[in-house]
This record gives C-alpha cells, sequence and structure tokens, in this order.
C-alpha cells in the first residue's frame, strides 16, 4: 500500500471522528421547563415580555439586567444577565438565550437578539409637505 | 391604477436598468463565443483556426460591453445615491441627506445588490487583463469566468419570469419597493424627508476600505478556478499550474488583507470586543482562503515532483465552490440565528444555490470525465522529501477547514434534514479547542519542512540542522511563555513553541536567500507573518483580561431577591459618575464629561497610572470612545477607543450612558405652570419675620410683609385680603434672590400663588397666616438634585497584539515576493516554450 493511502484513509477517518465530536459539542434549542430538569448550559429561544418591566439600574448595579421572557411553550420565566442591557431588546421580535437555569430564574450568559431588520421597515418617516403643488 | 407622480426623475434608473440587462447579455454572449473559440483551440488546420479566431473576437466583444455596463450601472447608482434620489429605494434604503460624502461610497455595498456590484467589478477588471496577458489561455479561462459574471449579472436584473423574480434591481423605484398609502398620493416625493440612513456601525472608513479588499480577494478566486478547469477541459494538465500560481498567490494575498481588515475593523471600530469572534461571516471567509493556501501549497509540489495532481486540481476548484458557498451563507438569511452579522434576505437563495450548484456540478464532472487521464506516478514519495511533507500539510489544512464547514453549516444541515441542532453553546471555545491543534501541526509542518528538499534529502544533513533549531526554538519559546504568561495552557504553550520553531526555520531560509538564493525568500517571509499573526492572535485572544472589574462594590448593593449571593461575581462594566475617579486596576480613571459632534456624542475618559509612593503621575492619556444614540438602529451604539502600547492595547467601549442633556432640558417645567411633578415631596414651615431657613444649596431669609402686593388679573373687592410675603434667598455661591409668594383671601376661600426661584430650583408658597400664633405659614418645594451624568463601561487588555497585525503585513509582503517570483518564472517559461 503506498504511503498517501495510508495517511487519506488516517485523515478520513480524523475527519468522520471530528464531525461526530462536533456534534456532541452542539446544543438544543430547548424550554424553561426543560432547563429546570437538565440543570446544564443550554438555548432557550422565546420572545420578551414586553408588559414586564425590564429591570436596569446601571447607577445601581452596571452589571445586572433583567427581564421577563415567553420561551416556545409560552412559559414565562424570569431572565438575569450578569451584564449591561442590550441596547434594542425591547424591538426584539426573538431572543436566543445561552444559559442555565438556577431555581425559578434563569441566568443567562449570552443574549442573542432577532431584531426587525431595518430593511423590512415598512415604514417611510413623512413629512407634511403641501407647498410644492401651489405653485 | 394610474397617478401621474410629481418630481420623480425616472431617467436614471431607466438607463441603470438598461445596463444592468445589457450586462447580462454581454456576459452571456461573451461566455457562448469563449466556449466555442475554446473547442478550436491548438486546431492545426487553418480554416478553423480562423473560426476560433473570429469566436474569440466576439467574446471580447461581449467582455468589454460587459465591462462598460458594469461601470455604467456602478455610475448611474452613485448618481442616484450622491444627489438622493429618494425616489429609488436603493437611496432610500441605505443612504441619508446627513451622511458625509466619503459615506456615500460605503451606502454603494451596504445593500446585496451593491456588493454583487462590486464584485463583478473586480471580476470586470481582472478579466480585462486576463484578455490581455493569458495568450492561448484566453478562451477557455475567459469561458468561466464569464460564466461567473452571467451568474452575478442575473443577480441584478430583477425581472420576473414566469412568476419568480430573478435577482434584485438596485434601480427598484421606493413605490415599487413598498407598500404604503402615501404612494397614493401623486406628490409622494415631497413627502418623504429623509432616507433611511447608513447603519451607524458601518459609518467608519473601514467600511470604506474593507469590502473593496474582501471581494477583490473573492472575485480574484475565480482565476485559479478558471485555470485549473481549463486545464482539464483542454488536456493541458500541466502548464495551467504555472500559469495561474501568480494569480493564485494574488488571490490569497488579497482575501487575507481583506479578511485581516475585517479583523481590525471589528476590533478598532466595533463594539465585538475582540478581533476574531468566529463568527460564521468570518469563518465562511477563512475557508476558501485555507483551502486556497493548502492549493497553492500541492500546486508546488506537484510542479517539482509530479505527485499530488489530483489534489492540487481538486483543492483549486474547490476554493472558489467556497467562496460561492459563503456568498450563500451570508446572503440567503440561512444564518439567521446563528449570526447577527450577516445581509438579510432578499428572497433569492434559490439562485445561490443554483450559483453554488453550478460550480459544484462542473467541479466534480470535469475531474470524473479527465479521471483517466489525470498525471500521476508509479514512485512512491521518498518521507524525506519536501512534497510529502508539503502535501501532508495541504492536507491538515484541508480538514481544519472541514471542521469550520461542519460547525459553521449546522444551520444548513437543519434546513435539509428538518433538524434543529444548536451550534456550540460557545462557539470560540469549540474553535479554539479544535483549531489551535490544527494550528500545532500546521505551524510544526511548516517548520520543519523548510530543512527538507525537494524529491530527496540527506536523512544526514537534515536531522542535524532539525535538532539545532528546534532546541534553539525551545528556549526562545520558554522565555516567550514565561513574559507573555500563556503557561496556564498546554495549548497555548504547544502554539507558542511551534510558531516560533516555524519563525526560527524560515529565517534560517532567509539566511540563504541573503547568500544569493533569492527563490524562496518570498515564502520564508510568508511563512514568518503567518507564524507572527499567529501568535499575536493566541497571546492576545489567550491573555487579554477585562480590567473595568467591579472590585469597589464586590459585595452587598447588588442583593436582588433572595439569590443575591449568585450576583457577588464582579461584571465586566464599569460605572463611572462624572468627575469622581475610580481605581480600576493600575489606572485611577475618571470621567470627565462628554461632548456631542452630531450625531456622535464622545465621552471623555482621563486615565492615570499613579505611583504609589510619591503620588506623582506617571502617564496620563485621555480615551474617548463615542456612542450614537440612534433610534432607528435600536439605542446606544458604541465605538471603542483604543491607547495603543508597543506591547498592549487599551480598549475602552461605553456600554449605557445617561440619557442626553437634551432630552432633560426639554422636560424642564417653565414656572408658570402648576405642575408640581417636578418637585420633591414639600416641607411647609410655620416662620415669623426675621426666621433664616436651610434649603438643600443655601439659606432664605424671611424678609417681611408686603400688604401692597397686586395681582394683574383678578379684580380685587376691598374686603379681599391680599400679603406677599418677601423671600430672600441666597445660595451656596453667594447669589441673592428676591421672591415674594403672595396670599389671597376673597369671599372667605383661601388662595396662594406660588413664586419659584428657578436658578435653584426652588417653589414657594405663602400658604396661611396664623393671627393666633403670630406665625405665618410657607411651604418649600425643592426640585431634586440633577442627576449627575454617569456613564457605563467595558475596558480590556489585549496585549501583544501587534503581532498579530506586523504578521499580516508581514506575510502580505512575503506574498509580494512570491508573486513577483512567480511571474518571472511564468514569463521565462513562456520565452522556453515559443
Amino acid at each position: 500500500m503506498k504511503k498517501s493511502s495510508i495517511i487519506l484513509i488516517v485523515i478520513i477517518a480524523v475527519a468522520i471522528a471530528m464531525i461526530l465530536v462536533i456534534y456532541t459539542d452542539s446544543s438544543t434549542y430547548s424550554t424553561f421547563t426543560e432547563a429546570k430538569e437538565k440543570n446544564t448550559e443550554l438555548y432557550v429561544v422565546g420572545v420578551l415580555n414586553k408588559e414586564k418591566d425590564l429591570l436596569y439600574d446601571p447607577v445601581k448595579d452596571a452589571n445586572l439586567f433583567s427581564f421577563y421572557m415567553y420561551d416556545k411553550d409560552s412559559t414565562e420565566c424570569r431572565v438575569v444577565f450578569n451584564g449591561s442591557k442590550p441596547q434594542d431588546i425591547e424591538r426584539s421580535e426573538q431572543i436566543v438565550l445561552t444559559g442555565k437555569m438556577e431555581g425559578n430564574v434563569f441566568h443567562a450568559s449570552k443574549i442573542l437578539m432577532k431584531c426587525p431588520s431595518k430593511y423590512n421597515q415598512d415604514e417611510v418617516e413623512v413629512i407634511e409637505t403641501t407647498a410644492y403643488l401651489a405653485e | 391604477m394610474d397617478v401621474n407622480y410629481v418630481g420623480e426623475n425616472l431617467l436614471p434608473g431607466k438607463i441603470g436598468q438598461f445596463f444592468v440587462i445589457l450586462s447580462f447579455g454581454a456576459s452571456l454572449f461573451s461566455l457562448i463565443s469563449y466556449f466555442f473559440a475554446a473547442q478550436y483551440n491548438k486546431e492545426p488546420n487553418a480554416k478553423e483556426l480562423a473560426a476560433g479566431k473570429s469566436w474569440k473576437t466576439l467574446g471580447r466583444i461581449g467582455f468589454w460591453l460587459n465591462a462598460l455596463s458594469i461601470i455604467a450601472i456602478g455610475s448611474t447608482l452613485f448618481y442616484i445615491i450622491y444627489n438622493h434620489l429618494f425616489e429609488y429605494h436603493y437611496a432610500w434604503d441605505h443612504s441619508s441627506r446627513s451622511l458625509p460624502t466619503h459615506f456615500i461610497i460605503s451606502c454603494f455595498w451596504e445593500g446585496q445588490e451593491g456588493s454583487f456590484w462590486l464584485w463583478m467589478f473586480w471580476q470586470a477588471v481582472l478579466g480585462s487583463i486576463l484578455v490581455f496577458r493569458s495568450r492561448s489561455w484566453e478562451a477557455p479561462v475567459m469561458t468561466f469566468v464569464m460564466l461567473c459574471q452571467t451568474f452575478l449579472a442575473c443577480m441584478l436584473i430583477g425581472v420576473e419570469v414566469f412568476g419568480t423574480r430573478i435577482g434584485s434591481s438596485p434601480f427598484i423605484l421606493l413605490r415599487e419597493a413598498m407598500q404604503a398609502p402615501i404612494f397614493s398620493n401623486p406628490n409622494y416625493l415631497s413627502m418623504i424627508a429623509d432616507g433611511d440612513g447608513l447603519n451607524a456601525l458601518l459609518q467608519n472608513y473601514w467600511m470604506v476600505i474593507h469590502p473593496p479588499t474582501l471581494f477583490l480577494g473573492f472575485a480574484s478566486m475565480i482565476v485559479p478556478f478558471a485555470y485549473a478547469a481549463a486545464g482539464l477541459w483542454q488536456r493541458r494538465y500541466t502548464d495551467w499550474i504555472n500559469a495561474s500560481m501568480p494569480w493564485a498567490l494574488f488571490a490569497v494575498m488579497i482575501l487575507g488583507v481583506g479578511i485581516i481588515m475585517g479583523s481590525f475593523w471589528a476590533y478598532e471600530a466595533l463594539n465585538f470586543g475582540g478581533f476574531w469572534a468566529w463568527d460564521p461571516v468570518e469563518n465562511v471567509s477563512i475557508i476558501p482562503w485555507l483551502t486556497l493556501i493548502a492549493a497553492v501549497h500541492v500546486m508546488l509540489a506537484y510542479k517539482h515532483s509530479g505527485h499530488g495532481y489530483f489534489t492540487a486540481t481538486l483543492l483549486a476548484l474547490v476554493s472558489f465552490v467556497l467562496v460561492i458557498y459563503a456568498s450563500y451563507l451570508t446572503r440567503s438569511g440561512i444564518l439567521g440565528e446563528t449570526s447577527v452579522h450577516s445581509f438579510t434576505s432578499l428572497g433569492m437563495s434559490g439562485q445561490l444555490i443554483i450559483f453554488n450548484l453550478a460550480f459544484l456540478v462542473i467541479t466534480v464532472s470535469l475531474l470524473i470525465w479527465r479521471r483517466k487521464e489525470l498525471p500521476r506516478t508509479q514512485k512512491e514519495e521518498d518521507i524525506y522529501s519536501r512534497e510529502f511533507w508539503l502535501f501532508i500539510g495541504a492536507l491538515v489544512l484541508t480538514v481544519a477547514c472541514v471542521q469550520m464547514i461542519a460547525t459553521t453549516s449546522i444551520p444548513v444541515f437543519n434546513a435539509l434534514f428538518g433538524t434543529k441542532v444548536a451550534p456550540p453553546i460557545d462557539p470560540i471555545v469549540h474553535y479554539n479547542k479544535w483549531q489551535g491543534a490544527f494550528a500545532v501541526v500546521v505551524l510544526l509542518l511548516t517548520a520543519f519542512a523548510q530543512f527538507l528538499k525537494y524529491k530527496r534529502t540527506d536523512p544526514k544533513k537534515f536531522w542535524p540542522a532539525l535538532i539545532a533549531s528546534f532546541i534553539v526554538a525551545l528556549m526562545l519559546a520558554a522565555a516567550a511563555v514565561y513574559f507573555t504568561k500563556v503557561y496556564t495552557n498546554v495549548m497555548y504553550v504547544l502554539i507558542t513553541f511551534t510558531a516560533i520553531f516555524c519563525i526560527l526555520a524560515n529565517i534560517r531560509v532567509l539566511g540563504d536567500a541573503l547568500k544569493g538564493k533569492w527563490r524562496l525568500a518570498g515564502s520564508a517571509v510568508s511563512h514568518i507573518g503567518f507564524a507572527l499573526l499567529v501568535l499575536g492572535a493566541l497571546v492576545a485572544a489567550a491573555t487579554n483580561e477585562v480590567i473595568s472589574v467591579n472590585e469597589s462594590r464586590y459585595i452587598g448593593v447588588q442583593n436582588f431577591g433572595k439569590d443575591g449571593d449568585k450576583f457577588t461575581d464582579p461584571g465586566e462594566n464599569l460605572f463611572l459618575t462624572e468627575g469622581e475617579p475610580v481605581q480600576m486596576g493600575d489606572y485611577k480613571i475618571t470621567y470627565l464629561g462628554d461632548s456631542t459632534a452630531a450625531p456622535n456624542v464622545y465621552y471623555h475618559i482621563k486615565y492615570e497610572k499613579i505611583d504609589e509612593e510619591s503620588g506623582k503621575v506617571l502617564e496620563s492619556f485621555r480615551l474617548s470612545p463615542f456612542a450614537q444614540n440612534n433610534p432607528d438602529m435600536g439605542g446606544l451604539i458604541g465605538t471603542p477607543a483604543t491607547k495603543h502600547y508597543v506591547t498592549y492595547d487599551i480598549y475602552t467601549l461605553i456600554t449605557a450612558a445617561s440619557a442626553d442633556s437634551q432630552v432633560t432640558a426639554t422636560n424642564m417645567q417653565n414656572g408658570e405652570k402648576t405642575g408640581f411633578e417636578d418637585y420633591d415631596e414639600p416641607a411647609t414651615y410655620q416662620v415669623s419675620i426675621g426666621d433664616t431657613l436651610r434649603y438643600r444649596n443655601g439659606i432664605f431669609i424671611i424678609d417681611g410683609i408686603n400688604k401692597d402686593a397686586k395681582l394683574q388679573n383678578i379684580p380685587l373687592d376691598p374686603k379681599d385680603v391680599l400679603v406677599g410675603l418677601k423671600i430672600k434667598v441666597i445660595s451656596g455661591d453667594q447669589k441673592e434672590y428676591d421672591v415674594e409668594p403672595v396670599f389671597l383671601l376673597k369671599e372667605g376661600n383661601a388662595y396662594d400663588f406660588n413664586k419659584d426661584v428657578e436658578e435653584q430650583g426652588l417653589r414657594f408658597r405663602f400658604t396661611n397666616i396664623r393671627p393666633d400664633q403670630d406665625k405665618l405659614e410657607i411651604m418649600v418645594y425643592q426640585k431634586p438634585l440633577p442627576e449627575k451624568k454617569w456613564i457605563v463601561f467595558k475596558a480590556i487588555k489585549f496585549p501583544y497584539i501587534n503581532f498579530f497585525w506586523c504578521g499580516t503585513i508581514i506575510m502580505t509582503i512575503g506574498f509580494i515576493m512570491a508573486i513577483y517570483k512567480r511571474i518571472r518564472d511564468a514569463k521565462q517559461e513562456h520565452k522556453i516554450t515559443s
């Protein structure tokens, strides 16, 4: 057998092993209920509860932000984030949280938001001017 | 419904759309002509040669028409954006009147259409060089270039065919692109005040130069593809390698520079908090770069030894397929949940998939078609030969790319198989783990392959030289690990060592070059650059530390509900009040205040390093990170400021700030209003004439009673009692104010009229007279103290990041040297053959 064939086989084996490991590294999108059971770091997808207050008072603590979120099963849960408030969270359509459940509070280590894109906004800022036709 | 719209300037759009169609038609025409021209290539028959020549002329005409159309499209689009013709969706969507001229250029490629145009433009530029310089390669190579050009041109057409929209035209009108009630008004244009503007993050000079560089890199990847494919098609198996080598090196160089520019932009101007985040958008641009680097190495191995033809061709072809895959991932919106940086979908993913599959099919079918004819050698590679290890190195790079593709493509697999796999929780850890290991192997191979010769090396010479360098590298690495403090992790130590070993081995080659062997100088320099780059990235990424740690308030305060203890972690954001210094690590920092240069607000932060014993200021500098408060873009968008030193950088970013002063200004009530909302709870006092009382900022004295007080609007009856109370306010800074609240008894009812001292935020009411106690009753209202300005910010120290940038520059210089050499090689070879 040629050396290059052996190497090729080794490399293919490494590549397959690697892809398998990647998928053990990967995670799943879960819900708050599942997060309570599992007690490990995971993703939770959901929407912001815009009726409840977002709590961020940098004067008291610049690293504490908390809000309420509904997950896909519409379970509501309080989320605490150890950092400053992401700027456009009020406008978010969807939130992907990374973190784990501790007691009844979800501790997020990362917040990824999907905001209505500036490009899809079907709003034209309109001003009133009527002088144009009067001439 | 036909409405006669007023004030629209439709001519540029029509001209633009005409050239869009022309560019598509011309490139298709050129593609077909070149295809037939290539069929006649090298036919000995004079008649057929003439036919081939005329096909080639047609191909050239098509090419130049296409190039002309591209320039016309660009000029028209620029005219539209520059003159703020908001009747066009592209201008409205991507620019605004307030935008400075140099950023109008960035608007151009903020949208997908503009970036497709940029790609076409570069391809036309490269094509014109090929037309003049590629001689016998022109027809087959240009066939593939024009095929790509045709695909790109159809992305801009924006015409509906059988109910499906093909492409997206940059010349579409606003009223065609959107549905809104104002478009039923013929005069709608006068109601549109301004465009939607350019994303604040993109208003940066890097946005002016980074996309053109990156797209030049992507565009130039077509050339090695075209040569490799043409080599198979025309059965010119060997000579495509020399002809395309300078192009492949050029593509690798420009794409590399473009990627690092993006990284520098992210570091200097974006708020990612670093220079590389393993974001899918970053990954997909680095994958084709690495595969083409692998291709270049195997091409060299084949050239010198005849081994690895299949691998060289495959890698050169696949690199361009991966470029298209990258553009599919970033443009189709499929990365929506994993990346915040990709384009939004324009509904063209079908078209992009066809584009991608077309080039994949070409790659696979050409290789299958010619599989029996591919040059191969029966002889086995010697293990003591350079080509063997070049080959191994290329395979390792490829496997590294497979890892990146596998993880980055998780959303694609989800879409394909309907699974719901989420990417790794912490992508940076995930990628670093894998790519760190690959970097060690690649650097090690780059180092010891330098001690080997092509075909066969004498082991007796190889081992001593290798071991000597190895030991020196080991000692230097020990010192480097100690000084950069990366000894916490085995992988860090290994990368540091292999990078240094790689630098040493290549310096040795450079030493030979100085003795006259200039041939390998270019590769040695770029290898040194690459090793420095990896080293800089490692040290900066591994040892960067957030220095804005909230130490002073480690305990307490943040008790939040029951689980207070969970929050005793110091956060990464520091709260600073104007004028109140805080100690942060080695620095005393003070927030000095802000200044506005619309639309940005600059926050000035003074850093001082103070000698603890003498109290002397050792070092002082000011950083002014700025932020743009843009409600459309989601509030405050920070842009960092960085202090650069030779061995480290201090990076500062504003994450939150007190509301702008303008906002509070508009909320202030004028004195005539009776609203008491702005004031704190009042204090009621029973006073006598001559009393002195305190308020928050000074004192006030009850001076006396004014029996002749008058009210303008209320007619007085002789029986009514109207009394003013003279009060003198003396503020802390010795300013005096006189104020006279009034008390009125009218028809048995008591009224009072308050008076304000606005400067002191005071309001007085004279509410009662108590003759029985000989006292007067007053109520004093005070405004709450104006909130002091504050900011929340994050500061990170990046050690040795300059290695990263230096490495890039050195690597680029190495590539330029190598390109120069390969062009000379190719010319000499041409002379020999002709």
